[in-house]
């Protein structure tokens, strides 16, 4: 392997190295084993005779030219001749230029892993980004209200309709089918009471009060969530958003504003279909299985829930909606470098969001157990 | 060996709804040359360049590039070939000297430090300071990107260079030692170079053969024979004073030599 690019001839004051073959990019493996295996002795010079090459590249050419710069730092004078003398003078060149660093491995350094140190720092630091972020999305609001345009109507409506209006098959499902495996699981455990009659006062209230508002937002967190983060973050990455300020316009009135007040009326709405369908599956089930009248259902509702309850729920939305909104937008307006930047602000927008939702509604089931609702 | 077709377009047609970009045309680019594609806005320059790519799944047509036929989407002679987009097209989660290592480390089994050296290399070529190699994409403006971008399309040593507008945005002197970076490659190397170009100074300075892209066809031959093109569009794009003053400069450089 190694002789098929050079040969070797021991002249006592020199070595003669007939360099040949093909000294290209796909055989620098074996062409720096080659190279290696050029070993004078102290005192000898080195003559590389290079009109034996068939072939050789800029790759092939360093290796060759890394070896005389190791020579001559061992103190062995080498030479190059019968070649293109050209590939030389250009490598002299650039490394001439700016030495090439040479590559070091990272050291290790030994840590002591500060754990407790590190914990208190990671969470001062996520404390005050969190208070950064709610100062940057209350200035974005505060900013896009004043001196509103028309232009904005118009954006509110589109959100409206894509946050909302699109989102209602799937929210009517889903809520539809957890209507149903509500009411098979209390069923259940209810017959065994005596009191499956109950079942629709379980779902009816549970709905209202919680599940229908919860599943939709969820869903429209997923939702429109991920697409305010992914369209405001490709919108950064393109500029589009520097490109509106130098226009005069206000992307926090054009883009941030629209989209929560578009999902603060379309998340209410959202509520009402969700709700609906949800009583509607219990009702598949009780009506449709377990041998209560359709009428009975109605009363049954009717006793056992009252506006309240449906109160209760709706009141959710807004906060919500608002929630939602605000942590897409801000994700997006984050977005600053990259395409990975852009996926982590994605998800994170998507995460966050769904997380603060569950935290509000439990902080809404604490307030409302004390005001007695 | 010196006539051997590297690129062959044959009766390519690129056709998106009612709009047809290039309805049949055909095309050869020998070894060892260097060929410019010359066009007007939306004649299809770079449509022309992704279909030889297999980025773009043309209506019809057959393209071989080194004996390979090219298929949308599937792997053509990438070990072969270097591409310089026009943004540059760094992956941006990479340092600039990951991008420019990252097909040296999928074609090769070489170490860590002869890769690293070896884009290290690519990256003093293209006249950047190594200061710049541990930064991201982002950080680098626009003319330092297409550099970049250039390094990592040089990294494999390869036989075919693809560039689209490449000293588009480059300072003059970033330009003219573009120039001078291709025309010292491409006199010590066996490379072949398909370049899409407004520069008519490069176009002037550097190119064997022009192509232009016209009424969906091409016609292709050398300055001298573009220039006596009786096309109206020609006549006008290669009549304009920017045209005629780098035409003359290229005229007294090749002169003085």
């Amino acid at each position: 392997m190694i002789s098929s690019y050079l040969n070797v001839e021991d002249q006592h004051d020199r070595l003669i190295v007939g360099v040949r073959g093909d000294w290209i990019f796909d055989n620098v493996l074996a062409l720096e084993d080659a190279t290696a295996s050029v070993v004078p002795h102290t005192g000898q010079a080195v003559t590389f005779q290079c009109d034996g090459l068939d072939d050789i590249d800029i790759a092939g050419a360093w290796v060759l030219y890394d070896r005389t710069e190791q020579l001559s730092e061992l103190g062995i004078k080498s030479e190059l001749i019968g070649f293109k003398a050209a590939h030389f003078k250009f490598l002299q060149h650039i490394i001439d230029a700016a030495a090439i660093r040479e590559y070091e491995a990272p050291l290790d350094k030994p840590v002591r892993p500060k754990v407790l140190q590190g914990a208190v720092e990671n969470l001062g630091r996520a404390t005050s980004a969190h208070i950064e972020d709610l100062g940057e999305i209350a200035r974005s609001i505060l900013d896009g209200v004043r001196r509103p345009s028309l232009i904005m109507i118009g954006e509110t409506i589109k959100q409206v309709y894509l946050t909302g209006v699109q989102a209602i098959p799937v929210v009517v499902v889903i809520t539809f089918l957890i209507g149903i495996v509500t009411a098979h699981q209390a069923a259940g455990q209810l017959e065994k009471f005596g009191a499956s009659v109950l079942v629709v006062d379980l779902v009816s209230i549970s709905i209202t009060r919680e599940m229908g508002v919860l599943l939709a937002a969820i869903m429209v967190a997923g939702r429109s969530g991920s697409a305010f983060a992914a369209a405001i973050g490709v919108m950064k990455l393109n500029e589009e958003v520097d490109a509106m300020r130098v226009l005069g316009l206000n992307p926090n009135q054009m883009l941030i504003v629209p989209r929560i007040l578009g999902l603060v009326i379309a998340l209410p709405v959202l509520t009402i279909f969700a709700d609906i369908a949800g009583i509607a599956g219990g009702a598949l089930i009780a009506v449709g299985s377990m041998g209560i009248s359709g009428l009975q259902f109605i009363e049954r509702v009717a006793y056992s829930t009252d506006l309240t309850d449906f109160y209760v729920g709706m009141s959710k939305a807004p906060i919500f909606a608002l929630l939602i909104a605000a942590v897409g937008t801000l994700r997006g307006m984050q977005v600053k470098s990259s395409a990975e930047e852009l996926g982590l602000k994605t998800t994170t927008a998507v995460v966050q969001s769904i997380f603060m939702i569950i935290v509000a509604d439990a902080l809404f089931a604490t307030l409302f157990t004390r005001l007695g609702i | 060996m010196v006539n051997e077709t590297i690129i062959s377009v044959r009766n390519l047609v690129n056709r998106f709804g009612d709009q047809v970009v290039h309805n049949g045309l055909s095309l050869d680019v020998r070894r060892d040359e260097i060929m410019g594609i010359v066009g007007g806005s939306g004649t299809g320059k770079s449509v022309l360049m992704r279909s030889i790519l297999g980025l773009q799944k043309p209506t019809s047509g057959v393209i071989t590039v080194l004996g390979q036929k090219i298929e949308y989407h599937k792997p053509g002679p990438s070990r072969c070939w270097g591409v310089l987009f026009q943004g540059g097209a760094l992956l941006s989660g990479l340092t600039v000297q990951e991008n420019v290592e990252l097909p040296i480390a999928l074609y090769s089994d070489m170490p860590l430090e002869t890769r690293h050296e070896l884009a290290s290399l690519k990256l003093l070529m293209t006249g950047l300071s190594l200061s710049v190699a541990d930064k991201y994409p982002s950080e680098l403006s626009g003319g330092m990107r297409k550099r970049v971008a250039l390094a990592r399309a040089l990294a494999l040593e390869p036989k075919i260079l693809f560039l689209d507008e490449p000293t588009a945005g480059l300072d003059p002197i970033g330009a003219t030692k573009f120039d001078e970076l291709i025309t010292y490659l491409h006199d010590n190397l066996d490379l072949t170079i398909m370049m899409i170009t407004h520069d008519v100074d490069s176009l002037f300075g550097v190119c064997d053969r022009i192509a232009v892209l016209v009424d969906g066809g091409v016609q292709v031959g050398s300055i001298d024979e573009t220039l006596d093109s009786d096309h109206p569009w020609i006549k006008e794009y290669f009549g304009v004073p920017r045209a005629q003053r780098a035409r003359a400069a290229a005229g007294e450089r090749h002169h003085g030599e």
